[in-house]
């Protein structure tokens, strides 16, 4: 069985169906974008020994098992010489402040894009946890999808199914894909590391491929 | 500051904003508004608009020099700043101003009184298409949380197109304004777009460029027919005695497309030449249906008429002849069918008949008929032919020379009317119980199931058919009510309506039996509200102005309806006539303040967006602030007076103490722009607009076009695709795909066999000279609307004023000056048996002998003594429009229903002598 766990958002008003569903296509790209949007996340300490520890690409593959595309997971190998601190400074060198929407494109007025993205996620019944990431932070986008694609596989609403799929090809096209593929491009031409660079990589992938999945789904 | 410094600030910004001015012009047009600072400095034509399909020009730039001169309004002396409360006699222009807590306080007392002491009935508000949707919303919803009363908004401004409802069961379906470029012969009839429809102009320009011919038909050499092919002019009220005489050249010449007319219209059914009416089922059929009818084949005698589709489906229908049909008894009656009917009726108006009717030349009757017969054709029309009495025998006769010569649901053809388009996530909203798609796809899911329930008991109905059935529905347990009963019981216009000398003189009883038959009968059953017992207290008045709008005019409406009201509430950013007659005033924001959407409509299928450019003026707020306060209010008030619940009219128990938070569903809705983020997301949820639509898109594209018609029956009415990449001609859906049209018999119908209307001979279209409204005196007015303001809306504006006389003008010929004895810029006095007013005369040769025209608008405190032109107009109703419950002729919320006329009324006219 298959649940959402999100991180930077929060349920604010309940939807109807359950909680836990069997594992599906549908589930697995949910379940990808729980672990693309942990692993975007400012590393800590606990970031760092997953990667040493091989668990993103364990995870990943896990996740990616079921998806209705193919998605290459590759290796992942934390050099030896990688510290804590390094590690955490290799995220702040590629990113800055964070994986934000609104620096990424530039936007004079973050609280603006932010407010934008609060009515998006209301919609769907959601808010943003006020204690932890911004409302454009690449895994608050994440976990977004991540809920939207559980709820597809929840509901029992044919309606209310093509509802999320519908609000997921247009949250890719408006949002994640309207800016992830020029941080991508910048944070690669910075050099990563094996591991971000990995990250980057599998996150651009699967963004571009999850769009056409959605769209065929759609259109079909 | 030199003067060139002085030019250069003039236009100068720091901010620029999208803003369309959301006054009922059935226009959306996007303008960028430039602000500097918390001033609007100016505003121009957006001019952003993609073109649509190859070949067709675009919509833009669209705009008139009202929306270029709004910002003025927003700083014009006629502002209402703050809530104010009269002081002194109603109408005596003496004002206190208040505090917004005393004057909801006030208002809220005045409303637990009524409901407390008289019921929430008392409580009337009046419905507006003035002001956009969110200045509309929220006044809808506190009286539907309440179960108070809303007058029906198209019964009190009557753009009520009553005989397109007639013949095709609905009136609101315009095809966009560009397929008026694809049309080859344009008729300008009953409208004068070079006036009313300043944006859409170009398009009629573009046509006669690409080759059409425009024909302006109207009484006198208006605006539109100085750039036109050809100007028919005719008698004022004939119109339906010229059109019929084309339909007689059209049938007579043999030009008729009688294969489009058998296919889409009822002149194939069969009518019983014993009673005058259809045959049914239920005649010849034990047992059988009501609503079931029949034709002719050629090859296999009677047939039933399908009624799930408008093709033939190999049946060769007769159109002409007389046959014997056995009935269930056994007896046998004969049956002929419509066109044979229609054909002996036309017999009246060969041309040189009609030519003595209506004024037009014989000769000229031919020449326009075989251009309609042969050329894609489509009449523009305006929303003149519902305000006059028998304006719905001319358009019936209108449709019918259409559906004669094969002229709708085509490129280019057609007729213009209302042009609503349906807006998804406004008419989900009243019904949403919490913010967000889950509470969407239940709703929608819910009236799903409900269609499909009604599907299942009338498995051929169309979609269209099942919307208007749901609509039907939502009627009879809404807040809406037709006007015409509070009219008659409350406000003084029974003994006006009994007037026979007023009346048709085909009309055989008094107006009286007639309502009180239509009662009895249930033709109106549950929206005939308030009953004769329930007297209105509380009036609002949001964005609407009744003592200048209503047809009888100010004097009848202060002298019989104000004296029972004991709180006149006025919402309005502007001190209107009405503001000046009421007890309390509260301000509202005006549009380029306050966030908004115009109403859609099909003429562009665009949704146009009106931001915040600056703070509101003063105190003044937006309507969703002032209904959302004012139902908190009244909680906390009940609460205090421990009135917590009482029964409404339709006997559900309504919770004061929650209607606060009901308002706002438990503050998911606290802002107007919450809530307009919620009509879009909800929209785009349900197709009508493109996926991903919000608030934010509004704001950044200004203006998005729609993708659907909609679930709802106002857009369904236009029954064509919408598609990204064509023009929409309406009807597309009854030609091209066959959907029977929503009327009795599914079919565009000529024929209405309901007894009234057999018993004034109006079964078919027919010509009827317009009644002696007013009184048996010489000259007629028509009216219609002007160039400079859009009804009252600009009427304060002093650049627009500068653009004409700036006052109220009588429009005379020159013959009917002399004989008055009046000079251009007299001050003459227009009487009749109602009343009289006075104004300015302006003699022209390009006015009619005998006709008079008044421009609509201007304000009564414009005239001396504030006596407007409406004070001459008796409002008189037709009685037949009093039926009901037959077929299509049945109530629903703004249409089929008696409206007031106000065209062709009879006066006389005398110079003021200068004192």
């Amino acid at each position: 069985m298959f649940t959402y766990s999100l991180a930077g958002l929060e349920i604010k008003s309940a939807a109807d169906g359950p909680e836990e569903v069997e594992e599906n296509e549908t589930t697995a790209r949910s379940a990808v974008y729980q672990v693309l949007g942990a692993f975007f996340s400012a590393p800590d300490r606990d970031h760092f020994d997953r990667a040493g520890q091989g668990l993103w690409t364990k995870e990943l593959t896990e996740a990616a098992s079921l998806l209705p595309f193919p998605l290459e997971v590759g290796e992942l190998t934390l050099a030896s010489d990688v510290d804590p601190e390094s590690y955490s400074a290799e995220y702040a060198r590629l990113f800055g402040a964070g994986c934000s929407e609104a620096l990424q494109i530039g936007a004079e007025d973050r609280d603006d894009v932010e407010a934008k993205l609060r009515r998006e996620y209301e919609y769907f019944g959601l808010a943003v946890s006020t204690d932890r990431r911004a409302a454009d932070d690449l895994c608050t986008e994440c976990d977004f999808m991540q809920y939207l694609a559980f709820r597809e596989a929840a509901t029992g609403s044919d309606r209310l199914r093509a509802s999320y799929r519908k609000a997921q090809r247009d949250f890719l096209e408006r949002h994640l894909l309207s800016w992830v593929p020029d941080m991508v491009a910048a944070a690669t031409a910075l050099g990563p590391n094996a591991v971000y660079s990995w990250g980057l990589d599998r996150l651009d992938t699967f963004l571009r491929s999850d769009l056409d999945y959605v769209t065929a789904q759609l259109d079909g | 500051m030199s003067t060139e410094d002085r030019y250069q600030r003039r236009w100068c910004w720091d901010r620029v904003t999208w803003g369309t001015h959301c006054v009922n012009c059935l226009a959306t047009c996007p303008y960028r508004v430039f602000t500097l600072g918390d001033t609007v400095a100016f505003e121009e034509q957006g001019g952003t608009i993609e073109a649509v399909a190859e070949g067709v020009p675009d919509l833009n730039p669209l705009g008139c020099q009202k929306g270029s001169a709004w910002s003025v309004q927003l700083t014009s002396e006629d502002r209402v700043l703050h809530p104010l409360r009269r002081v002194g006699e109603r109408g005596g222009g003496q004002w206190e101003q208040i505090t917004w807590e005393e004057a909801l306080t006030e208002v809220a007392d005045a409303m637990l009184d009524t409901i407390d002491e008289d019921g929430v009935e008392s409580i009337v508000f009046e419905e507006s298409v003035e002001g956009g949707l969110l200045s509309q919303a929220p006044f809808l919803r506190l009286a539907g949380l309440l179960g108070a009363i809303t007058l029906d908004a198209n019964g009190l401004v009557n753009d009520l197109p009553t005989g397109q409802h007639i013949t095709f069961g609905k009136f609101s379906c315009a095809s966009t304004v560009d397929d008026t470029f694809r049309s080859e012969l344009l008729l300008q009839w009953h409208s004068n777009p070079a006036y009313t429809s300043i944006p859409y102009h170009h398009f009629i320009s573009e046509a006669r460029y690409r080759g059409a011919t425009v024909v302006a038909i109207a009484p006198d050499y208006n605006a539109s027919a100085v750039s036109s092919d050809m100007f028919v002019p005719v008698r004022p009220g004939t119109d339906a005695a010229l059109a019929l005489s084309m339909c007689e050249v059209v049938l007579s010449e043999g030009l008729a497309d009688l294969e489009f007319a058998s296919t889409q219209t009822d002149l194939p059914l069969l009518v019983r030449t014993d009673t005058g009416r259809f045959l049914r089922e239920r005649d010849i059929r034990s047992g059988g249906a009501e609503d079931h009818f029949f034709l002719w084949d050629e090859g296999n005698g009677i047939h039933d008429a399908p009624r799930a589709t408008l093709r033939l489906e190999g049946l060769k229908p007769a159109l002409r002849g007389r046959w014997p049909v056995q009935l269930a008894d056994g007896s046998t009656v004969e049956v002929t069918t419509v066109l044979s009917l229609l054909e002996e009726r036309l017999a009246d108006y060969v041309p040189e008949r009609a030519e003595e009717l209506c004024g037009v030349a014989a000769s000229t009757i031919r020449t326009l008929a075989r251009m309609v017969a042969g050329h894609r054709c489509k009449i523009l029309e305006g929303f003149n032919t519902p305000k006059y009495y028998h304006g719905d025998l001319m358009e019936r006769s209108m449709c019918l020379l259409l559906g004669l010569t094969g002229n709708w649901g085509r490129p280019g053809t057609g007729i213009q009317g209302l042009a609503l388009a349906g807006l998804d996530g406004y008419f989900l909203f009243p019904m949403k119980t919490k913010k967000g798609v889950e509470e969407t796809a239940r709703l929608l899911e819910g009236i799903e199931q409900a269609v499909e329930t009604m599907r299942a008991r009338d498995p051929e109905a169309t979609d269209e058919m099942l919307g208007n059935q749901l609509l039907a529905l939502s009627a009879s347990s809404g807040t809406s009510a037709p006007p015409v009963f509070f009219n008659y019981h409350h406000a003084g216009y029974r003994e006006t309506w009994n007037r026979a000398e007023w009346s048709d003189p085909t009309m055989k009883r008094t107006f009286d039996a007639y309502l009180s038959d239509a009662v009895r009968r249930g033709w109106w059953g549950g929206v005939a509200r308030p009953g004769a017992a329930t007297e209105p207290r509380v009036l609002f008045s949001v964005g609407t102005n009744p003592l200048r709008r209503a047809r009888g005019g100010r004097a009848k409406l202060l002298s019989n309806l104000w004296p029972k009201l004991d709180k006149v509430v006025v919402v309005d950013f502007r001190m209107s006539t009405t503001a000046l007659h009421a007890d309390l005033i509260l301000p509202s924001a005006m549009q380029y303040e306050r966030v908004n959407v115009q109403y859609p409509i099909t003429h562009t299928l665009r949704l146009s967006f009106s931001d915040a450019a600056t703070p509101p003026r003063g105190e003044s707020r937006t309507e969703w602030q002032i209904f959302s306060a004012l139902a908190k209010r009244l909680s906390e008030r009940a609460v205090e007076r421990d009135l917590l619940e009482y029964v409404d009219g339709r006997r559900q128990t309504r919770h004061l103490d929650r209607l606060g938070d009901d308002f706002v569903v438990g503050g998911d809705f606290a802002s107007e722009e919450v809530v307009l983020d919620e009509w879009v997301r909800d929209s785009a949820d349900a197709g009508t607009l493109p996926v991903g639509s919000s608030v934010e898109t509004l704001r950044r594209d200004g203006s998005i076009r729609f993708t659907g018609l909609g679930i709802f029956a106002p857009g369904l009415s236009v029954a064509a695709d919408v598609s990204p990449t064509d023009v929409m001609t309406a009807f597309g859906w009854h030609v091209d795909k066959g959907l029977p049209f929503p009327t009795l018999t599914r079919r565009a119908q000529f024929y209405i066999d309901h007894p009234w209307f057999v018993e004034a001979d109006e079964h078919l279209p027919r010509h009827k000279e317009p009644p002696r409204m007013g009184g048996d005196w010489p000259l007629l007015i028509t009216s219609g609307h002007s160039r400079w303001s859009v009804h009252s809306m600009s009427m304060g504006n002093r650049p627009l004023l500068g653009t004409h006389r700036g006052r109220p003008l009588v429009v005379m010929s020159e013959q009917d000056a002399v004989e008055c004895a009046v000079r251009e810029g007299d001050q003459v006095r227009v009487v009749n048996d109602h009343g009289a007013f006075e104004a300015m005369a302006r003699v022209t040769p390009r006015v009619r002998p005998g006709q008079l025209i008044v421009y609509n608008g201007f304000e009564p405190h414009m005239f001396p003594r504030w006596e407007g032109a409406n004070e001459v107009e008796p409002g008189m109703v037709k009685w037949l429009h009093l039926v009901g419950k037959y077929g299509h002729l049945r109530y629903l919320p703004f249409g089929w229903q008696p409206v007031p006329a106000d065209r062709a009324v009879f006066v006389r006219l005398e110079r003021v002598e200068a004192v």
